[in-house]
């Protein structure tokens, strides 16, 4: 099984963490994209939407899940073909999630491009966009690594 | 994907089956957040496609601010939309007029 290694450093990913855990408790109960579907039927759309719910919730756990005791001792977090797909995803929703909170001040081309200097921001936007950035460079570990596992599970 | 639907009346069924009539179109609308990398992998993984076709839609998406990425009967276009949302990706579906 093919699988990644990542240390981190310990005394900037930790506080990253309050932010991530504080939004992944959001989305147990709101999609982190809204559904655009206006014309499904009431019923069929409570569905879909729960059944989102539930996928979103399980990925999310699954992130969190990498910050275990191993983390706070080494430093070190796993991607592999098992968990690669679920914490892609759950990058993804934070990062949504990120953006409806505390970074739509920022401005779309700014979170676009990532650009920007935190000297400038304060906090919590300053955590909050660090937390972005950080997710996002867990996605692009992930699919220069793992794309292949992703594609064929 | 849940497909238990339920019509109360048959004045409400017709008006369904005439909706679900006809060709729709599965649209991927751009956001901000969502890296093109990982575009590419959501187009590769969930619609099928191979790396060029992915980023052509990726791209169009990004620089027009929508793609069209599949077309068809109404009950797989859902299928995609729930899926592409299960990845975090904003999909509506439209009617395909041209049919």
């Amino acid at each position: 099984m093919k699988r990644i290694e990542v240390k981190l450093a310990l005394p900037v990913v930790a506080p990253l963490l309050d932010v991530i855990r504080e939004l992944a408790d959001g989305l147990r109960k709101n999609l982190a994209a809204p559904l655009a579907l206006a014309d499904l039927d009431a019923e069929f759309h409570d569905a879909w939407v729960s059944e989102l719910i539930t996928s979103q919730s399980e990925d999310v756990q699954r992130l969190l899940a990498l910050f275990n005791d191993e983390f706070f001792t080494e430093g070190v977090v796993a991607f592999d073909e098992e968990n690669a797909e679920c914490i892609v995803r759950a990058c993804a929703a934070i990062r949504l999630r990120l953006r409806e909170h505390y970074l739509k001040k920022v401005g779309d081309e700014t979170l676009e491009t990532g650009e920007v200097d935190m000297a400038t921001l304060e906090e919590p936007l300053r955590r909050a966009f660090m937390c972005y950035l950080f997710l996002a460079t867990v996605q692009e570990l992930i699919i220069q690594h793992l794309d292949a596992s992703i594609l064929d599970s | 994907m849940p497909d238990d639907r339920t019509h109360t009346s048959p004045e409400t069924q017709a008006v369904t089956e005439l909706r679900m009539e006809g060709v729709w179109r599965v649209v991927v609308l751009n956001d901000p957040v969502n890296l093109m990398s990982y575009v590419v992998l959501v187009f590769k993984k969930v619609l099928g496609f191979d790396e060029q076709t992915a980023r052509t839609h990726m791209l169009e998406v990004h620089e027009q601010g929508r793609s069209v990425v599949w077309s068809g009967l109404r009950e797989k276009a859902e299928a995609y939309v729930f899926t592409l949302q299960q990845w975090h990706l904003t999909a509506v579906l439209e009617p395909d007029e041209a049919h």
